[in-house]
Formats: C-alpha cells, sequence, structure tokens
C-alpha cells in the first residue's frame, strides 16, 4: 500500500504535448483568418498560449492540493450553486450569435457550461463516495444524484448547447456506471431522455437538419450539408503524410470554427494520417492512464473523480472526432486542449491537475 | 470490499472497453476517409468554391530620350461582382452601369453566367470607382489594377500605340514590344464559402514589365506635331507626316502624324487616326527621287555637277512616251537640273548611268526593303527589279514614278547625304531597361551603317541640294541664322478609281537638313493632297523651314549664318509670328544674313566648320545642357536664344541620358586619355564607366565639371 510519490508521468506529458499541439494548430488554422480580422496573424495564438500558460499553473497548483479537500459541503456546494447562478444570468447577459453561452469579464469572456462538468463531477463523487452500498436505491441515492444533471442539463439545452448537454450527461452515466448503479436505471433513463431527445432534434429546425445532412450529406452540399462535407473533404485531402503545416485550404473559410471545432480536421489535412493518428492515439494513452489511476484509487471519492475527469476528456475528444469524421452529426463540442478556447483550456487542464494529484496518491 | 471492488473494477474496464472500441472506430474511419478515399473530394471543392483570376502586372514605362514618361501606368481599381452575394443583381447591375455608362444588359448576363465571379467594371477612373463604392452594394468588390495612361495625350500616339482592355498592346511600340512591356500577370484566389464569406489571397505577385527608352525627344515631338496639325489646317491636307532624324545615328528624334487620336481615350480611335504614315504609307516620291538618280550618276562619275544638259525648253520624247516639265527650262548645269527640279534633265542623266547601275543605287538607298525601324507594319516600299522594267520605266523612275517608297525611306535617303555617304538605319528604342524605381542613364548605340556613295559625292549632293533652297524650289525652307538643304517633290496620286494619275491631288514633300556643315536634324515633310497650293515647295518646305528652325534653337546648335544684330530681337518674334500666320509666306529668312552678303555667309559657314565638323560619332553623348532642360510643359517653345550668346559646339548625339542629378560627386574629363587611364580615373571618382569603342576618349557623358551621384555612369567614347 506505499503510496507514490511523484504524479502519473504519462498522464502529465499526454497532456503537455496536446496542448502543445493544440497551440501549433491554432496558429496554423486561425492565422490567414486573424489576419483578414484582426489585422494580425498571431491573434488566436496568442490568446491561446496565454491561457494555455494560466492553465498549466493552475494545473501544477491542482497538482499539488491534495483532492480530500475538495471533499466537503463547503467546497461542493457553493461551487454547484455558482455554476448554476451563471447558466442562469447569461441568459440575461450575453445575447450574441441568438445563444447565450457567454459571459464576458474585464475583456475574458468564459462560458460558464464549461464550469458545469467539473462542478458536476465534484457533486457525484462527493455525493456518491459514501452511499455505493445503497446505490440500488433510487429515491435517496440516484435521483437526488442526477438532479443537479438534469438541472443543468435543462439549462445549457437552452442556451442552447445541445453539445455540451449530452457531454455533461455522458460524464454522468460514466460515474453512476462505475459506481455500480443497476444497468436497469441505464435503461430507463434512456428510454426517458428519448421523448426530449426527439422533440429537441427534430423540432430545432438546424438541428433537424445537421441530423438530416449528417445521414445524407450531398442532399444540399451548399447549404446544410456543407460542414461535413468539407470537413470529409480536408480529412481527405491529408492522405497519409498531409499537405504540411500551414499548407491546409479547407481552413480558409470552407471549414466552420477552423480553429475550434474542426481543428482535428485542419489537423487531419495539414499533418495527415500519421498526425491525426498521433492526437487519437494521445487520447488513448490518456484513457489507459485514467482508468490505471482510476484502478489503483481504493478511496471511492477519489476514484470517482478521476472516472469523471477523465471521462470528462476522452468522451468529449472522441465526440468532436466523430463528428469531424462525419461519424455523429454535428454539434458544437471542443476537441480538449488542442481547441481554440480560454476557459475550456483552462478549466479541463486544471481538472488535469487534480487527476494528477489522484495518480500520486494512487496506490 | 474486496468483491465491490473487483465489480467497480471490473465496470471501468468495461467502461474503457467501450471507449477503446469508439476509439477503434475512430481509427477506422481516418484510414478509410485518408488511405482509400485520398483526395475523393478535391475536385468538387475546386470547381465549386473557388476560381482564380488574373490581375494585370504593371505595364512597363515609355520614356522619352530625356527620361520624360510618355506612357506610364497608374493604379485603378476594377469592381468585380460575387453573383451569388448580391441580392438584387439586376439591380445591383443597373446602378452600376448607370455611373460606368456601360450597357446594364451584357454586364448582367455576364454576371448571371457565374457564379463566384465577374467583372462588372474594369479599370475604372477613380472618380467612377468612388461613385460606386459610395453606393455600398453587397457583394460587389474592388481589385486595383494598374492602367495604362498617356500622361502626354495625343503626343506620339502612333508611335506609341495604345493598349486593350487587358492591357496587351494593339499599336505601335506597346504591340511592337508587347512582350517586354507586359511582365506577367499576377494571380488572385478568390474563394467563397457557403456562408457568402469571402476570402481573396494573392497566389502570384505581378512581375512588373521592362520600360523602353525611346529615341523621341518629346519637345522636338511636340513642335513636329504642333507644326504639322497648323500645316493640315492650312492646307486642307487629308493626311501628313513629319519625321525628325539624327542623320549620324539614325535616332528618331520625333514622328508626327496626321490625323491623331488619344490613347487615353480608344472607344473613340478610326483607323485613319492609328496610321503611322511614316512607316506605313507607301507613295510615289516624285522629284524627291532625283536626289538618287543624280547621287549615283556623280558617284559612277558618268557626269558632274557643273556639266551643262539640254533640257529642251521642258519636253522630251522618250520611247513613244512624251514628258514635260512644269516650267520650260533651257541649258541646266546638273546642279540647276536639280534645284529647278527639271524631269527633263533627270531623265537624261538616268540614261547616263544605266538601267543596272540605276537599280544598284535605288536598293543601295534603302528603298525596297525595311529600315528595321522598331515599329509595326513597315512597309518595304515596291520597287520592281529591272528584269520587269519597261521601257520607259528608266525614265518614270528617275523623276521618281513607278515606284513607292515610305516617308522614313526618305528620311533615310536624306540622312545618307547628311552623314557623309553612309546610311546609318533609322531607330526609335534607344534601349528595353529593367523596371526599377528610379531611371538611369542608356546608352544608345547605332545600327551599323553602310556607306552608300563616297564622301566627296555626298559633299557636292549637300551644295547642290544647298542651292535648291537658296536659288530652287523651295526657297521657302530657308532657315534664320542656319543654313539649310533639301529637296522638294510633288506626285501626282494615283486616282484608286481610274488607275490614272489624278489631276487635283498630290503628295507634297520636303526633306532636307540643317545645318550644311556637321547636319544636326533631318526633318522630312509629306503632306497629303493639299488643295490649293499643293507643291512640295509651297506647302511642305514652310513646314520644314517652322520645324527646323526650332528645333535647332531648341537644341542649341550654333548659328553658322552671322544675323544682323538689330534684326536679332525681330527674328525671335518673327518665328514666333510665323507659327501663327497663314497663308503662302515669302521667305522671310531669306533677306536675312543669306542673299544680303552671301559672301560672308559661306566664309561664317567655313569659320565655324572648323568648331564643328568633329569627325560623324557612331556614339555620341548629349550635353549636359540639352539634358537639364526644363521638363516640357504644353506651353509653346519658348522665343528661341539668339547668337548674341556664345555656344559651345554640341554635336547631336546618339546618348539617351534620363535622370540627372545636380549633387554629389563631379565628373573629370577624360578627353584624350587611354582606356585604362580612363578607367582609373573613374574608379577613384567612384563613377560607374561604360565605355564605346577603343582608343583614344573622345566623347564623355556627362560632361566634365557636371556633378552626378556617387557610382552613376559615366559614358566614354572611345576612338583610334
Amino acid at each position: 500500500m506505499a503510496k507514490r510519490v511523484s504524479v502519473d508521468g504519462w498522464l502529465f506529458t499526454v497532456t503537455l504535448l496536446l496542448v502543445f499541439i493544440g497551440l501549433v494548430m491554432v496558429f496554423s488554422a486561425s492565422a490567414v483568418m486573424a489576419k483578414e480580422r484582426y489585422g494580425s496573424g498571431y491573434f488566436f495564438l496568442l490568446r491561446q498560449l496565454g491561457w494555455a500558460t494560466g492553465g498549466i499553473l493552475a494545473m501544477v497548483a491542482a497538482m499539488k492540493i491534495d483532492y480530500r479537500r475538495y471533499k466537503h459541503p463547503a467546497v461542493v456546494f457553493p461551487l454547484l450553486g455558482l455554476t448554476t447562478l451563471m447558466l442562469i444570468s447569461v441568459f440575461f447577459l450575453d445575447r450574441s450569435h441568438h445563444t447565450h453561452r457567454w459571459i464576458h469579464l474585464a475583456g475574458f469572456s468564459f462560458q460558464p457550461s464549461e464550469m458545469a462538468k467539473p462542478a458536476l463531477i465534484l457533486f457525484l463523487a462527493y455525493f456518491l463516495a459514501d452511499k455505493t452500498k445503497s446505490i440500488g436505491d433510487w429515491r435517496n441515492t440516484i435521483l437526488p444524484a442526477v438532479i443537479p444533471t438534469m438541472l443543468f442539463i435543462g439549462l445549457i439545452v437552452f442556451q442552447p448547447d445541445l453539445g455540451t448537454a449530452i457531454a455533461c450527461a455522458a460524464i454522468t452515466v460514466c460515474v453512476l456506471f462505475v459506481a455500480g448503479m443497476d444497468m436497469r436505471y441505464l435503461g430507463y433513463a434512456f428510454l426517458a431522455s428519448l421523448l426530449p431527445l426527439y422533440f429537441l432534434i427534430f423540432h430545432v429546425a438546424y438541428r433537424r437538419a445537421r441530423v438530416l445532412a449528417f445521414l445524407n450529406p450531398y442532399s444540399d452540399p451548399q447549404g446544410k450539408g456543407f460542414h461535413i462535407i468539407q470537413s470529409l473533404i480536408a480529412v481527405s485531402t491529408g492522405g497519409i503524410t498531409g499537405l504540411g503545416l500551414m499548407e491546409g485550404k479547407q481552413k480558409l473559410f470552407y471549414l466552420p470554427e477552423p480553429h475550434t471545432d474542426f481543428i482535428f480536421a485542419v489537423t487531419a489535412e495539414e499533418l495527415g494520417l500519421l498526425g491525426s493518428l498521433i492526437v487519437v492515439l494521445l487520447f488513448s494513452i490518456f484513457l489507459w492512464r485514467g482508468i490505471r489511476t482510476a484502478v489503483h484509487t481504493q478511496e471511492t471519492f477519489g476514484r470517482f473523480l478521476v472516472v469523471g475527469i477523465t471521462c470528462m476528456v476522452v468522451v468529449q475528444a472522441f465526440i468532436n472526432m466523430s463528428v469531424v469524421l462525419g461519424l455523429m452529426p454535428t454539434k458544437g463540442i471542443p476537441l480538449p486542449f488542442v481547441s481554440y478556447g480560454g476557459s475550456s483550456l483552462f478549466i479541463t487542464l486544471a481538472c488535469v491537475g487534480v487527476l494528477l494529484n489522484i495518480s500520486k496518491q494512487a496506490e | 470490499m474486496a468483491v465491490n471492488t473487483a465489480r467497480n473494477n471490473l465496470r471501468l474496464y468495461v467502461l474503457s472497453g467501450v471507449l477503446v472500441l469508439w476509439c477503434c472506430a475512430i481509427c477506422l474511419r481516418l484510414v478509410q476517409l485518408q488511405i482509400f478515399q485520398y483526395g475523393q473530394f478535391e475536385r468538387k471543392k475546386d470547381h465549386e468554391q473557388q476560381r482564380t483570376f488574373e490581375v494585370s502586372a504593371r505595364r512597363g514605362i515609355i520614356y522619352d530620350r530625356a527620361g520624360n514618361q510618355l506612357a506610364g501606368s497608374t493604379a485603378v481599381d476594377s469592381v468585380f461582382a460575387i453573383p451569388s452575394q448580391v441580392p438584387d443583381l439586376a439591380g445591383a447591375i443597373s446602378l452600376i452601369s448607370r455611373i460606368t455608362k456601360d450597357d446594364p444588359r451584357e454586364t448582367l448576363a455576364r454576371c448571371q453566367a457565374a457564379k463566384t465571379f465577374c467583372w462588372v467594371s474594369r479599370k475604372a477612373e477613380n472618380d467612377i470607382s468612388q461613385r460606386i463604392r459610395d453606393l455600398h452594394l453587397r457583394g460587389i468588390y474592388f481589385q486595383k489594377e494598374s492602367k495604362r495612361f498617356y500622361p502626354k495625350q495625343e503626343l506620339a500616339a502612333q508611335t506609341l500605340g495604345y493598349v486593350g482592355m487587358d492591357d496587351q498592346g494593339l499599336s505601335g511600340i506597346e504591340r511592337e514590344f508587347d512582350g517586354q512591356l507586359a511582365g506577367k500577370p499576377g494571380k488572385m484566389l478568390l474563394s467563397v464559402d457557403a456562408r457568402n464569406n469571402t476570402f481573396s489571397s494573392v497566389e502570384q505577385q505581378p512581375e512588373p514589365g521592362q520600360n523602353i527608352v525611346l529615341t523621341i525627344d518629346q519637345q522636338i515631338q511636340y513642335i513636329a506635331e504642333r507644326e504639322l496639325a497648323q500645316a493640315i489646317a492650312d492646307t486642307h491636307a487629308v493626311a501628313g507626316t513629319v519625321i525628325v532624324e539624327n542623320p549620324h545615328t539614325g535616332e528618331i528624334l520625333a514622328l508626327a502624324n496626321q490625323p491623331t487620336f488619344n490613347p487615353n481615350q480608344t472607344r473613340a480611335v478610326t483607323p485613319a487616326s492609328l496610321k503611322n504614315h511614316a512607316v506605313s504609307d507607301i507613295y510615289e516620291p516624285g522629284s524627291t527621287f532625283k536626289l538618287v538618280t543624280i547621287s549615283g550618276a556623280l558617284e559612277e562619275k558618268v557626269t558632274n555637277p557643273n556639266e551643262i544638259f539640254d533640257c529642251q525648253m521642258g519636253s522630251i520624247l522618250f520611247n513613244g512616251m512624251r514628258i514635260r516639265d512644269s516650267k520650260p527650262h533651257g541649258l541646266l548645269s546638273v546642279t540647276d537640273v536639280l534645284a529647278e527640279s527639271s524631269d527633263v534633265g533627270s531623265i537624261k542623266i538616268a540614261l547616263r548611268l544605266g538601267d543596272e547601275r540605276f537599280y544598284k543605287y535605288i536598293r543601295d538607298f534603302g528603298f525596297g526593303s525595311q529600315t528595321g525601324i522598331e515599329l509595326p507594319g513597315e512597309t518595304r516600299g515596291m520597287t520592281k527589279p529591272v528584269s520587269r522594267w519597261s521601257k520607259v520605266s528608266i525614265a518614270a523612275i528617275s523623276m521618281g514614278q513607278e515606284i513607292g517608297i515610305s516617308p522614313i525611306q526618305l528620311a533615310n535617303l536624306i540622312s545618307t547625304f547628311a552623314n557623309d555617304g553612309v546610311a546609318v538605319p533609322p531607330r526609335i528604342v534607344a534601349a528595353t531597361v529593367e523596371p526599377q524605381t528610379a531611371p538611369k542613364m542608356v546608352a544608345f548605340h547605332p545600327a551599323e551603317g553602310h556607306r552608300v556613295i563616297s564622301s566627296e559625292t555626298a559633299a557636292e549632293m549637300k551644295q547642290m541640294m544647298r542651292k535648291v533652297v537658296l536659288e530652287g524650289t523651295a526657297r521657302k525652307a530657308v532657315l534664320l541664322g542656319y543654313s539649310s538643304a533639301g529637296k522638294t517633290g510633288t506626285a501626282q496620286k494615283v486616282d484608286p478609281a481610274t488607275g490614272a494619275y489624278s489631276r487635283t491631288k498630290y503628295v507634297a514633300s520636303f526633306a532636307g537638313f540643317a545645318p550644311i556643315n556637321n547636319p544636326a536634324v533631318v526633318v522630312a515633310v509629306i503632306l497629303d493632297s493639299a488643295v490649293g497650293l499643293h507643291q512640295g515647295g509651297q506647302v511642305s518646305a514652310p513646314v520644314f523651314q517652322r520645324i527646323t528652325q526650332q528645333v535647332l534653337e531648341y537644341l542649341h546648335v550654333p548659328h553658322d549664318l552671322e544675323l544682323p544684330a538689330s534684326r536679332q530681337v525681330l527674328m525671335a518674334t518673327q518665328i514666333h509670328d510665323q507659327d501663327l500666320s497663314d497663308g503662302p509666306q515669302d521667305h522671310v529668312g531669306a533677306g536675312i544674313g543669306i542673299t544680303e552678303d552671301g559672301a560672308s555667309s559661306q566664309q561664317v559657314e567655313a569659320s565655324n566648320n572648323a568648331g564643328t565638323s568633329a569627325p560623324a560619332s557612331q556614339v555620341g553623348i548629349i550635353p549636359a545642357a540639352m539634358r537639364e532642360r526644363e521638363p516640357v510643359t504644353a506651353t509653346p517653345l519658348a522665343a528661341p536664344t539668339t547668337t548674341s550668346q556664345p555656344s559651345v559646339a554640341q554635336p547631336i548625339s546618339g546618348t539617351v541620358v534620363l535622370d540627372v542629378q545636380r549633387s554629389g560627386i563631379v565628373v573629370p574629363s577624360f578627353i584624350g586619355k587611354s582606356v585604362r587611364a580612363v578607367a582609373e580615373m573613374a574608379q577613384e571618382s567612384g563613377l560607374d564607366l561604360d565605355s564605346v569603342g577603343s582608343g583614344v576618349a573622345r566623347d564623355q557623358s556627362p560632361p566634365p565639371g557636371s556633378h552626378v551621384a556617387a557610382g552613376s555612369q559615366v559614358i566614354v567614347r572611345f576612338a583610334r
């Protein structure tokens, strides 16, 4: 039962590598557009660099703080409350792009929905840590456990940000599953979500269009199928070795959000199969080391935190890649560590810090 | 606890297993897309979303010999539309067409056919593009392009030519040197995505074209054009041309044509105004061709200037053809045959020469072949070989009929006499230079000349041609303060309808040079179908007189005839008045210093010879005084300076000098030094030496004492 003194080197290295790849690709994907819109090709790179530096500092700091300190109502519930408050406040503060996702404060933009994921993970870990024996009790355990999830998902769906809502749901399901929840409840929950999902998708014009476009992108190549087709063009153009950094053409206004949601497409186009497989491999290593840490962490609070954080990173990454590769309908989910986006990068890195701290104390 | 842990670990493995499967699916999909479907989508992308369009390169600048821009380029806006972005295409096009005054239907049809890109208005004037900009139309964009601009408007229009919408040269130098001037167009990549974002990027930078330096002097060109236009107005001729040439180097200093056009407004161009008569017209020369007849006979020594011919009172019957002189003459010396332009006399002289030898001189003087001047559409003229001559051909040709020549060939003929019997082919392009920010000096290397007649014969011809002006048919060609020589010609035009000689349409010509020793310029004037007075001596000689007088003063050629001091001021005003006066004139200058004291004028000529008769230079050099003149404005020439100011002998030149720097280092005198000494001196002074020839330094440019920037080029001509 000797505790390891050092953090998991794999996790640490993989994280830094992904952040580095992210910086390179953000620059490559955004330089031309940034020059056109902001007058400087380094606009997005410098911002991302700032956030990455802050995020890595936060990661190192979190690495030093014993994760057990978070297992306290005075940490968990204020965080939950604050997140709820922010999620509600965006409806009143921000009206850009017909969505309510951002809080702008002192020159920074912040996405509260990014905060929702760690808040949920912390709450679930805290709440379920001592309830592994009563995990079958749906009234006293499962229902209270999923109430914040439902609340957050509800708020996020109406931002509207279905992608993040689905990510929240997926994280919750993973933690509950590892906590030992009866598979029956999972089934029920799945059936129960079908109806709202149907309405959310098929009664919101643009989502229905996206799903239909996903099923048959070439029905409207200039319109609804445009994103997915342009993404597939980018990936297939890359070939094995890619066109080379900065050489991609699809990012030049063909790919929607080349530096955020579709950065993996730019990566695939410019670095080819080799580059994109390396990115996939890095996330796989992250998954492997995360699961391994979970296996080695006997203490349930730590274990659930590890599962939540690992799933948060990996599931988001896989959803993002699947969208880029046309395996799933388009959703607005960034590629963790890699995509441009300050709040996402900062919070994810901080969460990895917590994960690393746990890995240090694993058996 | 252990069971629980084991079970929970199992769930961890199940979870990771699911995620690993997902990961595998992603990897397989990547392999499928990037290996098996590699590049499959590419074609579609290019086809629908991108379009490259050409952006014209900056066309090379055409300079005159002093570095003045005759043709340049300005940056203007071209307007294009991305039709898919324009909400109301027809409306937008009609709004723009109202400003550009283009046909809206044609533009609309093109824009409806194109989805991503179409030009709406190419190279719009700045005020027009600003007005279009002010409309703030969606989907209408602007691209900077370079547009040809002729700052001097009509000046040398036929020589320069003009360009089409894509800057392609369509006539003149613009066409002849299109390859050098054009440069390489650039490429722009225009991308439009489905959300109608537009993005354009430079795919290939345009490469500017090479600049061209002409031998034309814009001031002389201006003089020639002004006087030609005045002559056309006075005589109501349908067309006319004037050539001013340096006989020693073949440099064309001016080449004027009427009617003319403004190359900036090519929509109004008519074929007649485009025609460069000087090189593309074929006409029967008439009496000017007697120069060939007589010089050939002199060279072959079958006669001499003083031999007397019986001109049979102006009528001769030759092989059944009766030829009459316009005036009856009795006994005339060869000199007088030329001065009085007796047809009978020249026929008799030609008969001495015979068909074969006569034909040889015709060809040697360059008739029947192109001079090689760098202008498109040069004619060879029309000469028949002896085998196709009829029995009367020699008689007809001896007086300039049955043969077709071009005005430039006539100028070349006169230049041969003026240049001591050596024909130097005329040239109009001094050099082609790489595009650069600042103009620099270039050297003009004349084409290789060939001797046609001996210098003795040439000297005899010069004196005889002098007499044409002094006593013969061209008394209106007498200059003030300068000796001049030349020959008139009046040819009946062949009526295309009847095939016979017209009784009303004449081509009146005069070609001559001045001053008589070391001539500075050859000037040829040809007027087509003058109404009323139509003789070369009546209508063309005065034009020669006005142009040559002004050009010589402008070139600071020293006077070789004395002017009475009391007349000097008067002369200045007279020249000015002469320009404006119309109607036939007495030879104003005749009384001044020539006929009044002809003997003393001869002396003056002789004394000037010592100063001016430097060997005819193969590469001459423009002296500083000429280079440093004020830039030309549209105002007429200032009243010429008179002989009261001592002027230095300044041989006219072959070097084109651009851009004079007034500060910097002082150019030393290289004259009389060896090539090696000059090279060392130049290096010490920090000058870049361009040496021409070998032997001892004879001429240099810039002249000693000029101030030039360090590293400037000095051109030094060496001769043994």
